[in-house]
């Protein structure tokens, strides 16, 4: 206890040579902290934009569909699957699709699209399509009408109230020709998708692909993300596994999970030189303090203090002196994060419109989780443990009278 | 007087044994294939596709003149009836009633499965170059079905637009009747099996009327033609055979 109290008390003894310190690991910890969260934000965000608003966190289809999607690996929509599943603990809700290719045609034009059978009511619980209505009205579920995205609208030179033809091949090659009105028209922030979704009722899917009662997939609605493994061994111990495939969206977007993988890769070697910059900041004032407390090393010393006790102080000096920094680095970056969480920086003007071509919406958005906060504070505390050997090896190798000769 | 006779009876028995024995395979195909074409013809049919966990029955009108010309109709299921396929020569067009519209096939869609079934739009389009787009050679005899039947062999010649590298088909030597055909791709892999069965009497002619394509890779699928009925060398004009009257049929 009196080692405590005497390193205390040696901290506060000088006061600016401590404040140094302490600020330039709070500094590191603030550093790191804001850029984590801003990487990992963006992750999240990326993961949420395409799992809450397209794919679904979770999706139920017919084995092997997600290898290979064609129509013919379709399965049966019926009552007791869909109690099955809704009833599992944490689904919100269930959303059926029919998925598929066919070319869209109007007057002299035609393009490959991709057709969505949808449940309009349960649809909108999951994606939100209803807002991405920029002309006319939401579909129906019993109309005999269709809502195509704005870039194949303006590409066809198709208007709300015209007649839309699709053509292409239905369930097991059958034939799949109808005319559907223009209902609505969709912008869609990602090009691709822009380019070429129309979004038909599900009824109408099932007709024009002859298949009655059968959809392609079910996108579940969950209530919490980090929830999603447990649900998909819920849902997988209670249906007919030989038949269906339950994927969470890790599974369901490899290529995104990957991306996020090789991004954090980098991100992770930024961090590192950071931390490398950091280091050398925080040697700094420890080498500063060291040199400057020779002649105090040196006098302890010739009055009788035993070299491991002079270390373990010091060594407790340190301690003390990172820990109030980290925890002054994770006191002042909480405010800003949280702010920030709910605040995202949005960007604009031709910067936006650049960033937003390539599919990525143009926003900072920054993190919460708390891994973040403790993985940084536990790598400066680490950091600075160990830059502190270098005092404790000097008051090692410390020979009194030249200490204080030379101070 | 002896002389003649015996002269008489020598060239009566080759020339009996030209006719037996002496007709080339070429002959025999074309043959056969006159036998199931006749000059023009009519037929009712309906076609089962099979697959392991589904199976979907189609109806349809067949018309066809020589081995130019020929119209489907497809009379059910309901969502597809009155769509049309048309065969001009070598082009082959659709007719979507439900859309208002007539599609070209493109020669790309040629090898795609004709309305999900086991046979291709190739199929129905290029049937008649079994004769002229092959060389034929006659393989040792078999007996199916209790009848006897000849085996040939039919490579394609080098330029043939033909998308098999061997077919082999029994016909029966009383009937000229396809019974079996074996389609073998370039690599002499089997890629599909022909059984022909249910011989019956349709339009004066014995001929097989059940037809079973099967897939060699997926031998659970299958497609059955059934002929329901069939009339031969009715008064069809080529004219009959025009993208009007594809919409107009019914």
């Amino acid at each position: 206890m009196m080692y405590l109290t005497l390193a205390w008390r040696n901290i506060w003894r000088n006061k600016r040579r401590s404040y140094i310190t302490i600020a330039s690991i709070t500094f590191a910890v603030l550093l790191a902290c804001v850029m984590r969260s801003l990487q990992l934000g963006s992750y999240e965000r990326m993961i949420e934009n395409a799992a809450r608003f397209y794919t679904g966190y979770i999706q139920i289809h017919k084995n092997g569909y997600w290898n290979e999607k064609i129509i013919d690996n379709s399965f049966t929509y019926d009552d007791k699957l869909i109690k099955t599943v809704e009833s599992t603990q944490g689904v919100v809700s269930a959303v059926p699709r029919v998925e598929s290719f066919a070319l869209a045609g109007y007057g002299s034009k035609t393009k490959g699209s991709l057709i969505i059978g949808i449940d309009p009511e349960k649809e909108n619980t999951l994606t939100r399509v209803k807002e991405k209505i920029v002309k006319g009205n939401y579909l129906e579920s019993g109309d005999k009408a269709a809502m195509i995205a704005e870039g194949l609208a303006t590409y066809l030179n198709i208007g709300i109230g015209d007649t839309l033809v699709l053509i292409g091949q239905g369930y097991h090659g059958a034939n799949a020709a109808g005319l559907y009105v223009v209902k609505g028209i969709m912008k869609f922030p990602v090009p691709e998708q822009n380019n070429q979704t129309v979004y038909i009722p599900i009824k109408e899917a099932q007709w024009f692909f002859a298949m009655d009662n059968m959809i392609t997939s079910i996108s579940l609605v969950v209530d919490k993300a980090k929830n999603v493994d447990k649900i998909v061994a819920n849902i997988s111990a209670n249906v007919d596994t030989g038949q269906l495939e339950v994927m969470g969206w890790r599974d369901l977007m490899p290529d995104l999970v990957q991306g996020i993988e090789i991004d954090n890769i980098s991100g992770r070697v930024m961090l590192g030189i950071l931390y490398i910059v950091i280091g050398f900041g925080m040697f700094g004032t420890f080498l500063m303090m060291t040199a400057e407390r020779m002649y105090e090393f040196g006098v302890m010393m010739s009055v009788g203090m035993k070299r491991y006790k002079m270390q373990l102080i010091i060594f407790l000096e340190m301690g003390m002196m990172t820990a109030i920094g980290v925890l002054m680095g994770v006191g002042i970056s909480l405010p800003i994060l949280i702010y920030y969480y709910n605040n995202p920086i949005f960007m604009s003007g031709e910067s936006a419109a650049a960033i937003e071509s390539f599919g990525i919406e143009a926003a900072y958005f920054f993190s919460l989780q708390p891994q973040l906060f403790y993985n940084q504070a536990w790598a400066i505390l680490i950091m600075a443990l160990i830059l502190s050997i270098y005092p404790l090896y000097i008051i090692h190798k410390l020979k009194p009278v030249e200490a204080m000769r030379e101070a | 007087m002896q002389n003649k006779m015996k002269y008489l009876i020598t060239a009566t028995i080759l020339s009996l044994a030209s006719l037996c024995f002496g007709q080339t395979a070429k002959e025999i195909i074309q043959r056969a294939d006159d036998k199931m074409q006749g000059n023009s013809n009519k037929s009712l049919m309906r076609m089962t596709i099979v697959r392991p966990d589904w199976k979907r029955e189609v109806t349809m009108k067949g018309w066809a003149l020589g081995r130019k010309y020929s119209l489907i109709l497809i009379t059910a299921p309901a969502r597809d009836k009155g769509s049309a396929f048309l065969k001009r020569e070598k082009e082959m067009w659709n007719w979507q009633p439900s859309i208002d519209r007539v599609i070209k096939l493109p020669p790309s869609m040629m090898l795609q499965s004709w309305m999900g079934s086991d046979f291709t739009n190739d199929d129905l389009v290029k049937e008649s170059s079994i004769v002229n787009d092959y060389t034929h050679s006659l393989g040792a005899d078999t007996i199916i079905n209790n009848l006897d039947c000849y085996k040939i062999i039919l490579i394609p010649f080098p330029d043939a637009p033909v998308v098999w590298g061997k077919i082999i088909v029994y016909i029966d030597k009383t009937e000229y009747n396809q019974h079996l055909v074996y389609y073998y791709d370039e690599d002499d892999f089997l890629i599909n099996t022909m059984v022909l069965s249910k011989l019956k009497n349709m339009g004066g002619r014995i001929i097989p009327t059940h037809l079973e394509m099967i897939p060699a890779d997926e031998p659970q699928n299958k497609t059955v033609i059934e002929y329901l009925s069939m009339e031969f060398d009715l008064d069809l004009k080529d004219s009959f055979f025009s993208l009007q009257n594809m919409k107009r049929i019914r």
